[in-house]
């Protein structure tokens, strides 16, 4: 049986959620007995994440809500931010950000603190943060995964969106402007960024303070991505007691790791 | 003014059903209590503002999940925006907007109010992460200014002046989430029947004693481990005899921790103290006067949120720990006359 050790990112935030869902997610991949990807379940072992010893035990890393401010700055302090960058765009191991961990693994995100932050990248979009407003503003929602059989009820709490897809970060060298974060570049991906999410409706739901969803028509903000190896929800899984997508990740993390072995 | 007094209205048991703790749900069940939306108690509707239109807004787990957005931070006491910045630049997970800082209050005496808006709003626009304001203990209408302004959380405080001699705020009709102090389990839960998403203990504000902080962090673990081994009959005594709801305590019994997250507050001054906080099981801590009334704020700010992360590694705390200059001074709390605490209002 191959043991597989996944780190939750436990700086700041909602980090003791993942884990008790992993468990979870863990117990109803072995319920459910082997799936497709999984001919024999694996041995799950679940860790906080504090320092690069912790991280190098892993062979997946969850980044979880929290904020995206603080984990950043406690991550740069820790020296924690290289480490990060080589774990998610190096070797290129499974890896999941909720919320402020969608926005350290993006590519870009809008300027709003007033130094700007650290990125970790990943994921070759930019988001934008506090999107929905503050936090009379968050909201619950259900929405339609391609990955799950019946709707996810989703929390959002003061939660970014996926602005824009942006061209593969090797293609052309991103322009950088005043009002915008980049990550530092490592090596690229070709997997292209899948769209797996969208917030339908919002418009409606939710008075619009920003202008920007010009270019997202009437589909609907972007809330789920996926790029090779990095998955990004804009909402919180954690907060849910559902543990399906958890579920449906780990699948993903021993597919992955089958495949880097293979 | 019978509107204000909800302290005894029956809680109801949605408000710790979101809660992310709550491992019941079966895997099928794609909604989390959306049905459970918090209608506003038709006795409490005249003071309460508008709800939103939007009936999955301001749900309790949209109002405890900011809470638990906020665990393993540290919340710190601001009163300009320079500050706000500092705090932020430092990695606090959100700011405490106030006028003044429990110190100073005690000081200059008085009676202490909700701060300007202006200056809260200044702040919100100052910083990205999420804005505390503190409203005086039962003064709803603080609070509707406060909503109406839009801070991501209201702390009810004994830090200010009480308001009402024998109410605390109905807090479940506000669609801004709120945080209490609390001495005990008892006073911890019934903030929770009335609405908190949130709990810290009081501490003694404006100390830089950390002492009552560990008395009631220690006071709220002893009441949950004896109701985790209580059976049902003696969590029925255990329930009238804290003076809280039954179906709450024995919720708390079940998680063997409170229904909510729960941040330490009060005396907090030093990297050690945040440590000590968490090490004894917090899921945070908020430092008032500990920071800016110190020689060097900027530094001691960061240390503090260092040590809130590596709370179980010495070593790291070590580190943190040296050349942080002056701490501010502080008050021996045992020294104090008993009238002089804070933690003494709410009830």
């Amino acid at each position: 049986m191959t043991t597989i050790t996944v780190g939750v990112l436990a700086l700041q935030g909602a980090f003791v959620e993942h884990i008790q869902l992993l468990r979870r997610a863990a117990e109803s991949i072995v319920q459910n007995g082997p799936r497709k990807a999984l001919h024999e379940p694996p041995h799950f072992t679940f860790l906080e994440v504090r320092n690069t010893d912790e991280l190098q035990a892993c062979d997946a890393l969850i980044l979880p809500g929290g904020e995206s401010t603080s984990i950043s700055l406690i991550a740069e302090r820790t020296a924690l931010l290289d480490p990060l960058r080589d774990f998610v765009k190096v070797q290129r191991k499974p890896v999941w950000g909720t919320c402020a961990g969608l926005i350290l693994l993006a590519e870009s995100a809008n300027k709003s603190k007033q130094s700007g932050q650290e990125l970790i990248g990943g994921l070759d979009v930019r988001v934008q943060r506090n999107y929905f407003g503050r936090q009379v503003e968050s909201f619950e929602a259900d929405l339609e995964l391609p990955f799950l059989e019946s709707p996810f009820h989703s929390v959002f709490i003061r939660a970014p969106v996926v602005e824009k897809v942006l061209p593969p970060s090797n293609a052309v060298p991103a322009e950088n402007s005043p009002d915008q974060v980049l990550a530092p570049p490592r090596q690229s991906t070709n997997a292209p960024v899948e769209i797996l999410g969208r917030l339908p409706g919002r418009a409606r739901a939710i008075r619009d303070k920003t202008t920007t969803a010009e270019d997202l028509g009437e589909d609907g903000d972007i809330v789920a991505v996926k790029q090779g190896n990095v998955f990004g929800t804009a909402f919180h899984p954690e907060l849910t007691g559902d543990e399906r997508i958890h579920a449906w990740w780990l699948t993903e993390v021993v597919r992955l790791k089958s495949e880097r072995i293979g | 003014m019978a509107s204000n007094g909800t302290t005894d209205h029956t809680p109801s048991a949605f408000r710790y059903n979101n809660n992310n703790t709550a491992v019941k749900m079966d895997t099928t069940t794609t909604t989390n209590g959306h049905a459970s939306t918090p209608g506003p108690d038709p006795s409490t509707v005249k003071k309460t503002t508008a709800a939103a239109a939007n009936p999955a807004q301001s749900t309790f787990a949209v109002k405890a999940g900011l809470a638990q957005m906020l665990k393993g931070g540290v919340i710190m006491d601001v009163v300009n925006a320079e500050q706000a910045r500092i705090a932020e630049e430092a990695g606090a997970c959100a700011v405490m907007a106030l006028e003044r800082v429990p110190a100073d209050i005690r000081v200059e005496g008085g009676v202490a109010r909700m701060s300007d808006p202006a200056m809260i709003q200044e702040i919100m626009r100052t910083v990205t992460i999420p804005v505390m304001a503190k409203a005086r203990i039962g003064h709803f209408v603080e609070c509707q200014i406060l909503q109406a302004i839009g801070v991501d959380y209201i702390d009810e405080s004994e830090v200010l002046t009480p308001a009402d001699p024998t109410h605390h705020v109905d807090k479940s009709g506000f669609s801004t989430p709120f945080v209490c102090g609390c001495r005990n389990l008892g006073e911890a839960l019934r903030r929770i029947s009335e609405g908190a998403a949130m709990i810290r203990t009081k501490g003694e504000a404006g100390t830089g004693d950390v002492v009552e902080a560990v008395r009631h962090m220690q006071t709220v673990n002893a009441e949950i481990a004896r109701a985790s081994s209580a059976s049902e009959n003696e969590l029925r005594q255990m329930a009238r005899e804290l003076e809280c709801d039954f179906a709450l305590l024995k919720e708390t019994a079940r998680q063997k921790r409170l229904p909510v997250v729960n941040f330490a507050a009060g005396g907090i001054a030093t990297p050690a103290d945040a440590a000590l906080m968490m090490q004894m099981g917090c899921d945070g801590v908020f430092v008032g006067s500990g920071i800016f009334k110190s020689g060097d704020a900027a530094k001691r700010a960061k240390a503090i949120v260092q040590a809130t992360t590596h709370y179980n590694d010495p070593k790291v705390l070590a580190e943190v720990s040296i050349g942080l200059g002056e701490a501010m001074v502080g008050i021996n709390v045992e020294k104090m006359p008993e009238t002089n605490k804070l933690a003494k209002r709410g009830w």
